[in-house]
C-alpha cells in the first residue's frame, strides 16, 4: 500500500528581489507598467512522481540548492505544489528546523507543553511525556527558566527531545542528527533509530552518505529540482559521489 | 469546511496555551500584575473625564461609563486590528513547521484582546452600578449575543489584516492612519448624538450607518448605560456587519491561506 504519492508535482516560487513588496510599490507597478518587475520566479522542484510504501526507507540526496528540503516541505503538507497532485494517507510527523518555535518567555517545562500541543497532544497525554522528555534533554533545574536564558546548544537539546517524544506514523526527517554535543548525538542518534524503527514509512535528507546507505534500502538523487536517480541506496550513492568527482577532477583540470 | 473547524478545534489546547502566554506577559511584566490593567483604563477615563466632561459639558455621573465602555471597545478594536498584523509573523516558526490551519493564529490574538474587553466591561459595569445603581437585568443578557457577533468581528479583522500585512508590508502604517479616522468618526468620547447633529449639518449622517463600529458600540452601550435592549435595526446592522466580515475573512484565507508560506 502506498502512502504518499506525489503525481507529477512541480513547485514554483516567486522570489522577491527586496524583502517584501509594499502596497505603494504594488500600486505605483500598476501605474507605470515599465517600472522594474520586483519579483523573479524558481522552479524549485520539477515533473517530481514518487511513491513511498508501507514500511518503506527513503533517502534523498543532492547538492545544496538541488531542493531536498523544498520536497520535505512539500511531502510534509507545508508547500503546496504549484501543479501536480500530492497525497498522503496517514499522519505525518516532520523534523526540520526544530529549533525554532519557542516561546521565550516561558519556562522549559511550559515549552515542553505546548510544543507537545502543537504535535496533537492533549493535556492528559502530554502530562505522562514531560519527565521523559525533561530526562532526555538532560536539562535539569535549566527548565525551570524562560527558554530565553538557553544556550544554542540546550535550545536544540530541548527542541530535540520535545520533537522527536512522538509515534510516528510518517516520519520526514531534515538532518537533525547533528544536534548538542557529543554524548547528546550519541543519544540522539539512537532516538532516532527507535523512531525510524516504529513508524511505517522514513524519508530522510542527509549529506552523510554512509549513515543513509544504513538506514534505507531506496534513495533518490534530486539534481536542480529534477529526480535524478532512484534506485537501491547503494547505486544511486555510487552514481552520486561519482558525478561529484568527476566535477572535481574538471575544476582540477 | 467543517473539515477546517474541526482542524482548528483539534488543535485548541495549542492555541489556549498561546493565549494563557499572552495574558501572563501582559499580566505579569507589571508589578501590579492584574491590577495594572485594571488601574490604566480608569486613569484614562479620570484625565479624560477632567478635560472633556468640561469642554462637552455632561456631568461625571454619565460621561464616566460612557467613556469608559467606548475606550475599553475601542482597545478590543485596535487590539485585533493592529495585533492582528503581526499575528501570522508572531507564528512564523510554527507555520514553517507544521500544517496547521492558519486562522489558529488570529484566533490567538482575538482570545488575549477578547479577554481585555471582557476585564474592561466588567470595570464598566461596576461603575454603572456605582454610579446609577443596578439596571435591567435582562437587557444585560443581550449583550451574550452581541458579544459573540463581536468576537467573529474580531476573528475576522485579525484574519484580513494579518493577510493583508503580510502580502504587503506597509498595510499596518495605512491601517493605523484609517483607525485614527474611524477613532474620531465613532462616537468613542462624544455621545452619539453629538456626531450625528455635527454630521447631519454637512450631510454625512449616512457616515454613522455605515460605521460597523458605531453600530457595535450602540449594541454595547444601549443595554450598558441605558438598561434598554438595542433597536431591532441596529441588531440587524450589527449582524449584517458581522457576516459580511466573516465572508470577507473566509474568502480571503481560502484564496490565500495555501500562498502565505512563500510570503512569510
Amino acid at each position: 500500500m502506498s502512502l504518499i504519492q506525489l503525481d507529477d508535482v512541480g513547485l514554483r516560487f516567486n522570489v522577491r528581489r527586496f524583502g517584501r513588496i509594499s502596497f505603494k510599490e504594488y500600486m505605483l507597478q500598476g501605474l507605470f507598467r515599465r517600472s522594474k518587475k520586483t519579483t523573479f520566479e524558481v522552479q524549485a522542484l520539477e515533473g517530481i512522481n514518487l511513491t513511498v510504501h508501507e514500511g518503506e526507507r527513503l533517502g534523498i540526496i543532492g547538492h545544496n540548492g538541488a531542493g531536498k528540503s523544498t520536497l520535505l516541505k512539500l511531502l510534509a503538507g507545508i508547500y503546496p505544489p504549484t501543479v501536480g497532485r500530492r497525497r498522503v494517507a496517514g499522519q505525518i510527523s516532520a523534523l526540520f528546523e526544530i529549533s525554532l518555535g519557542f516561546e521565550h518567555d516561558a519556562s522549559g517545562w511550559e515549552n515542553i507543553m505546548y510544543r507537545g500541543y502543537l504535535q496533537g497532544e492533549t493535556p492528559q497525554s502530554i502530562r505522562a511525556k514531560m519527565q521523559p522528555i525533561a530526562d532526555f534533554s538532560e536539562l535539569g533545574d535549566f527548565l525551570n527558566m524562560p527558554v530565553r536564558y538557553y544556550s544554542a546548544g540546550m535550545l536544540v537539546r530541548l527542541a530535540f527531545s520535545i520533537a522527536t517524544a512522538i509515534d510516528p506514523e510518517i516520519l520526514i526527517i531534515d538532518e537533525v542528527l547533528s544536534a548538542g554535543d557529543l554524548a547528546f548525538q550519541a543519544k540522539a542518534r539512537e532516538r532516532m533509530k527507535s523512531l525510524m524503527s516504529r513508524a511505517r514509512a522514513v524519508i530522510v535528507v542527509s549529506h552523510d552518505l554512509a549513515s543513509l546507505s544504513m538506514l534505507c534500502e531506496r534513495a533518490i538523487w534530486l539534481d536542480h529540482g529534477r529526480i535524478r536517480m532512484t534506485g537501491p541506496t547503494a547505486d544511486v550513492i555510487a552514481a552520486y559521489t561519482n558525478q561529484v568527482n568527476q566535477g572535481a577532477h574538471r575544476q582540477a583540470a | 469546511m467543517t473539515g477546517y473547524f474541526s482542524d482548528v478545534w483539534r488543535l485548541r489546547h495549542f492555541w489556549l496555551a498561546l493565549v494563557r502566554i499572552d495574558l501572563r506577559k501582559r499580566y505579569r511584566r507589571s508589578v501590579l500584575g492584574m491590577g495594572w490593567s485594571l488601574l490604566q483604563p480608569i486613569a484614562m477615563m479620570i484625565v479624560l473625564c477632567a478635560v472633556f466632561g468640561q469642554i462637552f459639558d455632561v456631568s461625571v455621573r454619565e460621561y464616566a461609563p460612557l467613556l469608559l465602555s467606548g475606550l475599553t471597545f475601542w482597545a478590543f478594536i485596535m487590539a485585533v486590528v493592529l495585533q492582528g498584523c503581526q499575528c501570522f509573523f508572531m507564528g512564523e516558526s510554527y507555520i514553517r513547521q507544521h500544517p496547521a490551519p492558519l486562522a489558529i493564529y488570529p484566533l490567538r490574538t482575538t482570545l488575549a484582546a477578547g479577554f481585555h474587553f471582557l476585564v474592561g466591561f466588567a470595570i464598566t459595569l461596576a461603575f454603572v452600578w456605582a454610579l446609577n445603581g443596578f439596571g435591567n437585568l435582562p437587557a444585560l443578557l443581550s449583550l451574550a449575543p452581541t458579544f459573540l457577533l463581536l468576537f467573529l468581528v474580531g476573528w475576522s479583522l485579525s484574519v484580513c489584516m494579518g493577510l493583508a500585512n503580510v502580502l504587503f508590508q506597509d498595510s499596518q502604517h495605512l491601517i493605523e492612519v484609517f483607525m485614527q479616522v474611524m477613532f474620531y468618526l465613532t462616537p468613542i468620547m462624544y455621545k452619539p448624538e453629538m456626531l450625528t447633529t455635527r454630521l447631519q449639518r454637512h450631510h454625512l449622517a449616512w457616515l454613522m450607518d455605515l460605521n460597523p463600529f458605531a453600530v457595535f458600540l450602540e449594541m454595547i452601550r444601549k443595554p450598558l448605560l441605558e438598561g434598554q435592549l438595542a433597536s431591532t435595526s441596529v441588531m440587524y446592522h450589527g449582524a449584517l456587519f458581522a457576516i459580511l466580515a466573516v465572508l470577507t475573512a473566509g474568502l480571503a484565507l481560502k484564496r490565500f491561506e495555501k500562498q502565505m508560506i512563500f510570503y512569510l
